[in-house]
Parts: C-alpha cells; structure tokens; sequence
C-alpha cells in the first residue's frame, strides 16, 4: 500500500508492506539512528517522535503515519552542526557507546518541548523507559538538564 | 522486525465501518489502536488490521462529577485532560504515571488496556476500584461494568465489538493507587487501588482491590466490609492490614512467592486507604 508522510521535514509518498514495522521502514530509508534492541517495546532504542511525541517505532507499523510528522534524530542536527541537546549529550560526557543516545535524545526533546524546567526527578522519570547498558545514567540525566539550563537562555533553535 | 501475516491495514471512517471490516474479515481481523499490546505479541492469524483511532473515540467529558474516556484516548491523552486529572481525588494520574513509561503512555489507549487486561496490569485494578463501565458496539450496543465483563470470555466479544467508551461514576470521596514494581519501569509485582468516603468523622463507603496476584485486579468485599462505619485512623488501618494479610488470596509465579504477596498486599492496601482517607477528609 502507499502511504505519505514527513520524515525529518521531507515528505514521502511510498510503497509499504502493511505489516511492516515502522523501525524498519526508518532504516530501510536510511536512518540508521534507530537501532532495535529488543523488539518489544521495552528498552527505546528504536524511539522517534510522531507529531511531537516520543513512540516506540518497533511497535507500530508502517502505515500508522499515514498524514503524521515524523522525527529521527537525523532530522533534529547534524555532524558540524548539531542541535543544543546532542551539544549537550557531548559535553556532559553522556555518549558512550551511543546505542541508546538517539532514543534519549528525543525523549528528552519531548520533556523539554513541555517543560524547560524540569527537575532532576523529572528528568529520571521521562528517560525511566530508556535503557543505557553504559552510563549509569547520571551523565544523561546532568545532559538533559544542561540542554534545559541553554534551553531556558534562548540557545535552542 | 516484522508484523506477522498482516496483508491489509484499513484505517476505518467510522465504527460501523471497523464492524463491517471486522465481519468481513473474521477471526482474521483484528482492531488496532495503539497497536502497544498487538505488534508485542502478534496474533498470527490476523491478515487485516482496522486502524479506530481516527473515528473520534478519543476525547475525555466531565460527566456531572464523573468522568467518560473514548477508547482511543491515549494514556497520556487521560493524563493531560482537566476532567481525567480532577477525578476522584486525582486517581487517574496516579495509575497511568505507574504504567509503562512515556513513549509507551503516548501511544497506548485507554481501550486497549481494558480489552489486553493483563493480570499484572495497573488499569484493570483501578477500573475494578472504580467502578467502571465499558461501552461498546457491536451487532448491538452494549455496556458492563468492567467488574462484571472480566468474569466473561470477553476477549470473544472484542473480535467483533469495538470498546467505544469507558465511564466513570462519580465518587464523594477519593481513591489512592500503590504498586510495587522492580524499578519504576517494571510491571506490578502486586498493586492495589483503594477508594474511601468520609462522612461525621467515619468510613462510609469503602472500595479495595488488589491486582497481579499474580491473578488480574480483583475487589475484596470482606475488607471493604470492615472499614465502613469505622473512624479513620491507625489503628484501622493496622486491622486493615492484618486481615488482609490473613484472609487474601494469592498465588505465586517467577517474578514472586505467594507469602511475598501476602505479607505486600497487607501493607499495599493500608497505605492506599490511609491515603484515600486523607485526600477524602482533606
Ligand atoms: C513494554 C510494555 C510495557 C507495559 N507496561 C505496562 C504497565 O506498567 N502497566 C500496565 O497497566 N500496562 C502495561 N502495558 C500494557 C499496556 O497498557 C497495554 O498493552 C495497552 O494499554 C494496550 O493499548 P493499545 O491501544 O496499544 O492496544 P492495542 O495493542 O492496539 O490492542 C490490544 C488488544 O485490544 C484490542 N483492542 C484495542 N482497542 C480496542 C477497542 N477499542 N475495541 C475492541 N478491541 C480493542 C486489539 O484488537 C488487541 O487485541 C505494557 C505494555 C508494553 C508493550
Ligand atoms: S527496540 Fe523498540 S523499545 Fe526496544
Ligand atoms: S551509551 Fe551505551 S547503551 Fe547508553
């Protein structure tokens, strides 16, 4: 079946397999941000944000973006020119081996979005279904709330 | 990564159009609505997927102290609404920020949890508390209260039904959720949702049920029982505790013994009607 949607900005208008799953058609159009980790919804490696919100891309299938917005960290920076929030993953030393920084990001790019105070708990509470197998956590958490403190001064585009 | 035998996804236009598809497809069928529960443990057998949730089945209404949630209303959809937050002492916020984690709650609806009801799940038990009623449409219009519908094989029903509306009674009192879960992310190890009224200083009405037994959320009329007409306090609430501690019944599985959830469920229920007591005398 075709279906169109925005991916990062662009819009799409293409052939899916209705049972495909929306982590795979991501891939398959080359954003190899998302990674799969378990499959099943539990540890948000696969996250991306759907008209603004953070969903797990591994649960849905294809066609339920159908007219939606669709953003991958792809769309949020890039290499030279990254966004303040994955500035803020680098300088607070939250990046290890990276597997699980695109879906931190962008749940915390949800958080943010509402909220640019939030506190340390807060933070905690929105990552909770995010699974980092290397930080230990403290330095993302440190991250998240540093891109809120640049947030809050007017740096985020 | 892929979605099972699924050959054909329809997004339906209206409810008589999700039933027509349902009944053209059979055992074949199957609704999709946040799809959480569906694409984690496909069904092999479904070819069509009928997508309800751009029928408008999602909105929350302020029903004369009560509150009534469409069942595509997402968990976060609950969350963020005025009506769903003021209800019942705030009950509905406290269960939903205990089930799963954002990206799940923006995706995952209202109706899904009832129709997956899972026993270790957070929902069931606090529809069961609350007093609930589903609403739905099928060959015919009906409605149960959840209660009820949970001692039918009412996951039959919704092959060819669709949960169109859940309803919540008003309460002159407030209700109070407590779960114990590995980490903050974790299903329930055992939960309980406990609701009280306080009337010249005493309990008059008491609701208490506790779910993930590891059996799904159940009421316990026998400790309800003994709350109504008593005065609000420790010591009740230690009586609570106690019988509940002798008289529940639960089991065990590999995530916990059953004298575990014995010596939890006591404590679970206490705290959730002190609570309540507190928020309803507030
Ligand atoms: C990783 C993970 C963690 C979870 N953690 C928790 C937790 O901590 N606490 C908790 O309580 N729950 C938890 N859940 C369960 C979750 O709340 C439910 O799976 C979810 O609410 C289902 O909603 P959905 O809209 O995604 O349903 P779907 O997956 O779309 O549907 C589920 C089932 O219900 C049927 N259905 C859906 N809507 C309707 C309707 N309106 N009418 C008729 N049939 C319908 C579908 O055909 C399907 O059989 C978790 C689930 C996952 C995957
Ligand atoms: S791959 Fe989707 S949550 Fe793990
Ligand atoms: S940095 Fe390796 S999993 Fe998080």
């Amino acid at each position: 079946m075709k279906i169109s949607f925005e991916l990062n900005g662009e819009l799409k208008y293409l052939e899916v397999d209705p049972g495909e799953r929306l982590a795979a058609l991501l891939r398959r159009l080359g954003m190899k941000s998302i990674k799969e980790g378990c499959g099943t919804g539990d540890c948000g490696a696969c996250t991306v944000l759907v008209d603004g919100r953070a969903v797990r891309s591994c649960l849905m299938v294809a066609p339920q973006v159908q007219g939606r917005r669709v953003m991958t960290v792809e769309g949020l920076g890039t290499l030279d020119d990254p966004h303040p929030l994955q500035r803020a993953f680098l300088d607070s030393g939250a990046v290890q081996c990276g597997f699980c920084t695109p879906g931190m990001i962008l749940v915390a790019h949800e958080l943010l979005t509402r909220n640019s105070s939030p506190t340390p708990d807060q933070v905690r509470e929105a990552i909770s279904g995010n699974l980092c197998r290397c930080t230990g956590y403290v330095k993302i958490v440190d991250a998240v709330l540093l891109a809120a403190r640049w947030k809050r001064e007017g740096k985020w585009r | 990564m892929h979605g099972g035998r699924v050959r054909r996804f329809h997004f339906a236009r209206d409810v008589e159009e999700a039933l027509s598809l349902l009944a053209a497809y059979g055992s074949r069928g199957a609704v999709l609505a946040g799809g959480v529960d569906l694409l984690r443990s496909p069904r092999g057998d479904v070819e069509g997927l009928v997508d309800i949730t751009r029928i408008g089945l999602s909105s929350v209404r302020e029903t004369g102290g009560g509150v009534a949630i469409g069942a595509t209303t997402t968990l976060s959809g609950v969350l963020e609404s005025q009506a769903g937050h003021d209800y019942a002492g705030g009950i509905l916020p406290e269960v939903l920020r205990a089930v799963a984690s954002l990206p799940l709650r923006n995706m995952a609806t209202l109706g899904g949890a009832v129709v997956s009801a899972h026993p270790w799940a957070d929902i069931p038990t606090a529809l069961v508390a609350l007093g609930a009623e589903v609403r739905w449409q099928g060959e015919r219009e009906g409605r149960s209260l959840v209660e009820e519908l949970y001692r039918t094989p009412f996951r039959g029903l919704f092959r060819s039904a669709v949960v169109t509306e859940v309803r919540f009674p008003p309460w002159n009192g407030a209700f109070a959720y407590e779960k114990v879960g590995r980490t903050r992310y974790d299903i329930a190890l055992l939960n309980a949702c406990c609701g009280v009224g306080v009337e010249d200083g005493r309990i008059a009405w008491a609701r208490v049920a506790v779910g993930a037994r590891p059996t799904r959320g159940e009421r316990l009329p026998w400790a309800e029982e003994a709350l109504v007409g008593r005065v609000p306090g420790e010591p009740l609430w230690n009586e609570v505790r106690r019988l509940v501690e002798e008289r529940i019944e639960v089991g065990e599985d590999r995530r916990a013994s059953g004298e575990w959830r014995r010596t939890v469920a006591g404590v679970l229920v206490a705290r959730a009607v002190a609570r309540a007591a507190r928020k309803a005398s507030a």
